[in-house]
């Protein structure tokens, strides 16, 4: 930094040094947040010295050939991220099509819809999928059996069941980038193939297609990265019945007796590797895009009239949201309301127990409550610490401030589980005992959201016009004043929704969580996952749905607050 | 700070060796002028040529890579000295090209944001508030939102926001660019008059020839990061030093051939067209080379009916094309095998075909100074910047 402020040669001034220091403590913080775990995760990963000795005694490659061993992993995992990258894909790109190219009936409320799935999360997909899929006492065998059929219709802790929940969670991401890929297409692109004569299918085949197959690709090597490092759907169908995929491998590396952490550490680095490689690929991908289908005109989509057949489509999009989204929560809620969930209902099994139980147990209430106030805290001081970077990186003249623009990208290409065991190794060395402490959740959760805060707020940076800001600079203004009286108030909107979209993730975190949460640090997505493994599926269910009810209640009133107050808030 | 002034005493902006590179494009420069105190001065040129970018670097918005810039004899600027002010303590104003009007104030509080800025008493925000909201006809939407203005109103609320806290320097990044051409007509001639009333210093970049000639004492032209031409607005529609600025600044026949030294009289440069023509153009001072160029103005050149009996620059030639453009009739005639083309008020509207007799008055045949081959950029008509941009686009 201090090369930086010589190199603008600026003589010192307090609106100057204001900014520049600033700019200096968050790009130290997140520099310290990002790299300082990465660098343990790498250290442990080559360490193959004498065990438990820190600093490593010696380095080698011995624990990545030992994972040689552990091949049949790596097969499970590819096999359920590639079905559910498929599935996904195939789940985004239908509904995207019959959303923004049909004339579907109902398209804007099936559009609305369509961002459900998201909320709900692969945990509770899991949760409540286990209700009906699994082998012996699935809803869906128990009717099977009971109309005569044999053995399990379905099974939903193979392979294949792990990637459903997956796909059906991660559909409305694929849904989201391939929807925003064929809106953004100039349908004069379409008509000039139909006015050379072209027929209707012959310009899909021909056109349309290949103008939308990068945006597909872009998505489908995102959504395999996530899918790669996604944790919970295999967590809670895969391991009790000795299913493991990479992350959850590293957990039962991590939380087994002894822990076999080089191993972890290992698998990790490779796992982050391959994702870092997938994820670079999708920036290659989608910067290069020499079809250039956003033109910056608005323009609204041509839809095809589908006659009779817009129906099915409809049937289509209905079927994903109710699978994705009504049926998993309708399960839940059917579930914990009974003593020993079954199929159909019972007088006598009903029961409001498992809530009663649910909020008694100190666990949970102290969880629930750690929970949302670490969501607080991480949102607020995510809003700022993001809103910083997300300057630097559009607007400053920092040199280097690509190099922080990949630091702060950089937890997106790490799975949550394997960044919490970098710190947790690191931070196990900081001077500061702040391991098993809420402060390492807090610095654990601004880090893994530092690229969600970033990318939305530099969204809105970047609707800007820049010249609204150098005007203020131009009236005088010093670099704070501007940011009070321009830019923070003009990137409200953004602040707004990133400091909900960190809220959110906050709360329902698991995969840094289950590694870092301390005996007197408990949170409620952890506390949900260890339920289902330590007492009673139904009791689960309710826990599962209690956070859901606290999340949407944060929501709503989160909404109303900002609406209101944008409403009298006027003035500087 | 305060350095002694190195120029006139007058000067209120000094550039010297100016350069701004964009990694390693270099976007401007080196150029060094000054401005007087109270001078109108415009930048004008095709996108591309730099003068956005000199702009920015004067009002301290980009960071350039050489040279030095003086403001009321301060230095704001020296690559060699290490000196470089932020915008912010330059204590200049500007007119941006998006207006940059801030759409979460009233058109009140933009207006008063560098006044607020300088710590101004309430009544003094008031009361300079006022006066520059009426100064720009605005006075009657103080209290309006700034989101709800035309674009029309916008400008003059940008206007009004950059003089309110009455600075020494203003600054203008086609700000008018983005109006309808009548609106901008009209602008035109309220920001002479006003800057005329305020007595400041200014300088205004544009690439459209009428508002640099209406709006200014002083043109410069830029081409490609250099400065083609400087001088008063006259002399530089009237003689243009290069074929650029002949053709840049207005329209203008080139006519290119060889010198005829043997056939030179009273003064005047004999040029022999490619056709065998010999046409009398005035040297203003200037050495022709071997295979000079002349420039004459489409407006100067005249047709009549019947021979003037004038002894030089007067050819009987055909009428190829006539084409009314309302005020005025574009004629296009064959000269000695290329064309010429012609604008004239005349009421007679010649016929195609028809013989006629053109003459030039020797005067506005402006003999150009020997250079690098005729290339011109065509001048952009309206130039939009997308509202992403994150680089400057000159």
């Amino acid at each position: 930094m201090s090369s930086a402020l010589a190199r603008t040669g600026v003589p010192p001034g307090r609106a100057v040094s204001a900014q520049m220091v600033s700019m200096a403590v968050v790009i130290a913080v997140v520099g310290l947040f990002v790299l300082y775990p990465v660098f343990y995760l790498l250290q442990a990963a080559f360490d193959v010295g004498a065990p438990n000795v820190r600093p490593p005694t010696a380095y080698g490659l011995d624990n990545f050939s030992a994972l040689g061993k552990y091949w049949e992993i790596m097969v499970n995992t590819l096999i359920v991220t590639f079905a559910a990258t498929f599935m996904a894909l195939v789940f985004g790109f239908l509904t995207a099509w019959i959303l923004t190219r049909t004339n579907v009936p109902f398209q804007r409320t099936l559009e609305q819809l369509m961002a459900v799935p998201y909320y709900v999360t692969p945990l509770l997909g899991a949760l409540a999928w286990n209700f009906l899929g699994a082998p012996e006492s699935g809803f869906i065998n128990q009717v099977w059996r009971g109309i005569g059929g044999d053995g399990a219709l379905v099974d939903i802790t193979t392979a294949m069941g792990i990637a459903w929940v997956m796909a059906l969670f991660e559909g409305s991401v694929a849904f989201v980038m391939i929807g925003a890929v064929m809106k953004s297409m100039d349908p004069a692109l379409e008509e000039a193939s139909q006015v050379v004569g072209a027929g209707r299918w012959r310009t899909m085949l021909r056109v349309t297609l290949p103008l939308v197959a990068p945006g597909v690709l872009g998505a489908a090597i995102f959504v395999f990265a996530e899918m790669l490092g996604s944790f919970s759907a295999a967590l809670v169908l895969g391991t009790p019945a000795r299913f493991y995929v990479i992350t959850t491998a590293i957990y039962q590396f991590v939380s087994q007796y002894p822990p076999r952490l080089p191993l972890a550490a290992a698998l990790g680095v490779s796992l982050f590797a391959v994702m870092f490689a997938m994820l670079y690929l999708y920036r290659r991908v989608t910067a290069n895009r020499s079809f250039v289908t956003i033109s910056g005109k608005a323009f609204r989509p041509r839809t095809m009239d589908m006659g009779r057949l817009r129906w099915l489509l409809f049937a289509i999009c209905a079927a994903y949201v109710f699978l994705s989204v009504a049926l998993p929560i309708a399960t839940l809620v059917y579930a914990s309301v009974q003593k020993l969930a079954v199929a159909l209902p019972s007088a006598d099994n009903f029961t409001f127990d498992n809530y009663r139980t649910a909020f008694s147990l100190n666990a949970v209430r102290s969880a629930l409550s750690n929970s949302l106030v670490l969501g607080l805290v991480t949102a607020t001081v995510g809003v700022a610490l993001t809103g910083m970077l997300a300057w630097i990186i559009q607007r400053s003249r920092l040199p280097g401030r690509g190099v922080l623009e990949y630091i702060v990208m950089f937890p997106q290409a790490v799975p949550r589980l394997v960044f919490a065991f970098g710190m947790m190794w690191a931070w196990l060395a900081f001077p500061v005992p702040i391991y098993g402490t809420f402060w390492i959740l807090l610095i654990a959760y601004l880090t893994v959201f530092l690229p969600l805060g970033v990318r939305t707020i530099s969204g809105v940076i970047m609707q800007l016009d820049k010249s609204l800001e150098e005007c203020g600079q131009v009236c005088g203004a010093s670099w704070g004043y501007r940011l009070r009286t321009i830019i923070a108030p003009l990137l409200r909107p953004g602040i707004l929704a990133a400091w909900l979209l960190i809220f959110v993730a906050s709360v329902r975190e698991l995969g840094a969580s289950i590694l870092l949460m301390g005996p007197d640090s408990k949170v409620m997505t952890p506390a949900i996952a260890e339920a289902f493994f330590s007492t009673s599926s139904e009791l689960t269910a309710a826990m599962a749905l209690i956070q859901t009810v606290v999340v949407a209640i944060a929501m709503v009133l989160f909404t109303l607050i900002t609406r209101k107050a944008s409403r009298v808030g006027v003035g500087p | 700070m305060t350095t002694p002034r190195t120029d006139s005493p007058t000067a209120e902006i000094e550039v010297e060796d100016l350069v701004v590179r964009y990694g390693a494009v270099t976007a401007a420069g080196p150029v060094s002028f000054t401005v007087r105190q109270g001078e109108q001065l415009t930048l004008l040129g095709p996108s591309g040529c730099g003068k956005t970018t000199t702009l920015r670097a004067i009002a301290g918005l980009e960071r350039p890579a050489a040279g030095a810039i003086r403001i009321g004899g301060e230095t704001m600027y020296d690559e060699a000295r290490g000196i470089h002010i932020p915008a912010e303590r330059r204590g200049l104003s500007m007119v941006f090209q998006s207006y940059a009007i801030w759409p979460h104030m009233t058109v009140f509080e933009n207006v008063a944001y560098g006044l607020r800025v300088r710590n101004a008493g309430a009544a003094e925000i008031d009361q300079k508030v006022r006066h520059a909201l009426d100064l720009v006809k605005m006075g009657a939407y103080a209290t309006r939102n700034a989101s709800q203005l035309s674009g029309g109103q916008q400008q003059r609320v940008a206007v009004a926001r950059a003089c309110a806290f009455s600075p020494k320097v203003l600054l203008f990044d086609e700000p008018l660019s983005n109006l309808d051409a009548k609106l901008r007509a009209e602008m035109r001639i309220e920001l002479r008059e006003l800057q005329h009333r305020l007595g400041v210093t200014s300088v205004y970049v544009t690439h459209d020839l009428e508002e640099a000639l209406a709006m200014s004492d002083r043109i410069i032209v830029m081409r490609g990061g250099h400065i083609e031409q400087a001088g008063p607005a006259a002399d530089i529609y009237n003689y243009p030093r290069t074929a650029f600025v002949a053709d840049f600044v207005g329209s203008a026949n080139l006519i290119s051939g060889r010198l005829r030294p043997d056939l030179a009289r009273d003064g005047l440069v004999a040029l022999e067209a490619d056709g065998g023509n010999i046409l009398y153009g005035d040297p203003h001072g200037r050495t022709p080379g071997p295979e000079p160029t002349m420039s004459v103005r489409t407006v100067h050149l005249q047709l009549r009916a019947r021979s003037s009996g004038a002894a030089i620059n007067e050819w009987p030639v055909q009428i190829r094309r006539a084409i009314f453009l309302g005020d005025l009739t574009q004629v296009h005639v064959d000269w000695g095998g290329r064309e010429l083309v012609i604008r004239q008020t005349a009421a007679m509207p010649p016929a195609e075909g028809m013989i006629v007799y053109l003459s030039i008055d020797p005067a506005h045949c402006v003999l150009l100074e020997p250079g690098e081959a005729l290339q011109v950029e065509p001048a952009p008509q309206q130039e939009v910047r997308p509202v992403l941009a994150n680089l400057p686009t000159e």
